[in-house]
């Protein structure tokens, strides 16, 4: 069974154009001018029971029109879609106790209260008896670590620890699916990881399938084994990361530091150096001109080195390489 | 058998019916909670009666000074301090359902509020009542002091008290159809502010905020009891200083007519609204 169905999506919007100026605004009155724009032109996939999905493109491409889609708030111009077997948008209500959302830029959390209070009130929304809301709540405080959180006014959080109880507080009722847009945006390294990681033990242990957008490499690296981009509202990848990493991860870059100075300018055929200092070299090359063993050993020839790096190119090169073409 | 089944359909409808309660009734405790969290800016929002109702009381005493007769249609002096106090307490007790929805829709934090398991009118109306309850009870609180000063007791019996907050509930409701039907505009228009001023500006005038619209000339006072402002502030008010159970009987089915019409205008608006919906922010 898979758990999202999407055939053929489309979502049209009608944009009122207004040119500028006073005479711009009087005219928009009279004669309105609109303007179609194809958010989402004919997207088509389907996810399994407890995949992890990264879903990227750039601003304004359609991701956040489609979690809209697929959440039931948005009705598509056109194309079907299923969420657990319901349709979104006409069995908006029943498929709710279902699913979870998170917008990392919207706040669900009463500002002015503790966490807790919205917590109960969701406890309530979604009909948890308390036995069961109990265990659910221990659980997530554990995943999430935010036992000394729960008690405090909302307002006096941090971004980061307060994140982390809006998403808790879109778990309590063991939603299947998870729609996360944008859930790390803004929030430093500990706090990213923390979240990434209650994410994993979320998907580990209830077998969650998590559908998540972010502009973030690390998140789509460290919890995503597929990744779907968007751009124009169309499907322009959809396959494993580790394919991703491959098809546009040709290019390495390794950091070399010499035992001793250097003397003139350092260069291997085929290499590109980025950079040279005294002790060390930066340098770039192409995985399918050169091998790595190739390029190690002419480094090492002759020379003995302190310390060797061989990285690939973060994801964001990647995605920046696929839409250039 | 079927008398079994009628019981545990029966069990099952009481269980349903428990939860749904709990639902709205938690909706509702948690903006009476919020309001209580920042109590000193709600009564400081609403210390501004104890001075109207100082102005008004003084007002009416000179106007009523000049008179021989003790009532004005139909309303002594005392009457007309305690109306005032309660129309008072309807509309500054009121919860902006426009803002809150147009907010809601303008920043997009409706794809959190439409997609949780619930009505999302019934929500709207029941978390306003929390913060409503709260209003209006600091408005009362606070003005009753200097009515009792300058108008004395009511003139009230406690049995008389649950009808009349029947009228209260029928007047909070229209005012939410009203409301919301405005909030809900911000799917369609920009600004819905001038929307609400307009409403405002019916329920001063012809809706018995500024006075009873008894004192109005008879054709505006004909035209006023036909439309459904003054059941929003009048009716509660008048039955307040004037309990008949002709009266009651005479607003609760106007209110619920008038319920019949605003509510089904705020449901096809509500509907058409969702179909359109286009959420802002990416």
């Amino acid at each position: 069974m898979t758990v999202i169905e999407i055939d053929n999506l489309q979502k049209e919007f009608e944009i009122k154009q207004k040119a500028p100026g006073l005479r711009g605004s009087v005219q928009a009155i009279f004669r309105p001018v609109k303007r179609r724009v194809m958010a989402v032109s004919g997207i088509s996939f389907a996810l399994d029971p407890g995949e992890m999905l990264a879903f990227i493109g750039p601003n304004g491409a359609g991701k956040s029109t489609t979690i809209k889609m697929l959440t039931g708030i948005l009705f598509p111009t056109s194309g079907s879609a299923t969420v657990l077997g319901f349709n979104p948008w006409r069995e908006r209500r029943r498929m709710a106790y279902q699913i979870g959302s998170v917008f990392g830029q919207k706040p669900q959390l009463w500002y002015h209260l503790p966490a807790a209070d919205t917590f109960q009130l969701f406890a309530r929304i979604y009909e948890l008896e308390e036995t069961p809301f109990r265990r659910r709540l221990a659980f997530l405080i554990e995943a999430f670590q935010i036992e000394d959180l729960l008690q405090i006014p909302v307002r006096k959080l941090s971004l980061g620890q307060r994140m982390k109880c809006e998403i808790a507080a879109s778990l309590l009722h063991g939603p299947r699916v998870i729609f996360l847009d944008e859930p790390t945006i803004g929030l430093d390294v500990v706090a990213k990881q923390q979240i990434r990681e209650a994410i994993r033990t979320l998907n580990a242990e209830e077998n969650t399938t998590i559908f998540l957008t972010s502009h973030d490499a690390g998140d789509i690296e460290s919890l995503c084994k597929r990744v779907i981009i968007i751009n124009h509202g169309r499907l322009i990848f959809d396959d494993r990361t580790s394919v991703l990493k491959r098809q546009y991860l040709r290019r390495k870059v390794i950091d070399v530091r010499f035992g001793e100075a250097l003397n003139g300018p350092f260069h291997l055929p085929g290499v590109q150096t980025l950079k040279q200092g005294t002790y060390g070299v930066k340098l770039a090359f192409d995985t399918e001109e050169l091998s790595v063993d190739q390029v190690i050993q002419q480094i090492m020839s002759g020379r003995a080195f302190n310390d060797i790096n061989i990285q690939d190119p973060p994801l964001e090169e990647i995605i920046r390489e696929i839409y250039q073409e | 058998m079927s008398q079994t089944t009628a019981q545990t359909t029966g069990h099952v409808m009481g269980y349903r019916l428990r939860q749904k309660l709990a639902k709205y009734g938690a909706i509702t405790a948690i903006n009476f909670q919020n309001q209580l969290a920042y109590i000193w800016d709600t009564l400081n929002r609403s210390l501004f009666i104890i001075f109207i109702m100082f102005i008004f009381a003084q007002l009416w005493q000179a106007v009523y000074a000049t008179r021989t007769a003790p009532e004005i249609a139909g309303l002594t002096l005392p009457g007309i301090i305690w109306y005032l106090l309660v129309a008072e307490m309807m509309e500054l007790g009121k919860f902006r359902h426009d803002l809150k929805i147009s907010e809601e829709v303008k920043d997009g934090s409706i794809a959190y509020t439409l997609v949780r398991p619930y009505h999302y009118l019934a929500y709207h109306f029941f978390n306003g009542l929390g913060e409503t309850i709260v209003r209006m009870a600091l408005v009362f609180g606070l003005g009753l002091p200097v009515v009792l000063y300058y108008a004395g007791r009511p003139d009230l019996e406690l049995w008389q008290l649950p009808p009349i907050l029947l009228v209260v509930l029928g007047a909070m409701l229209i005012d939410f159809c009203v409301l919301s039907t405005i909030g809900l505009l911000a799917f369609f228009t920009e600004d819905t502010a001038s929307f609400r001023m307009i409403y405002q500006k019916f329920v001063f005038v012809i809706g018995g905020l500024m006075f009873p619209i008894d004192f109005l000339p008879d054709w505006l006072q004909w035209i006023a009891r036909l439309l459904p402002f003054h059941l929003t502030t009048y009716a509660p008010a008048r039955l307040f200083v004037d309990f008949s159970w002709t009266q009651f009987n005479h607003f609760l089915l106007l209110q619920l007519v008038w319920l019949g019409i605003l509510g089904t205008i705020l449901w096809v608006q509500y509907r058409s609204a969702a179909r359109r919906l286009a959420v802002n922010g990416g």
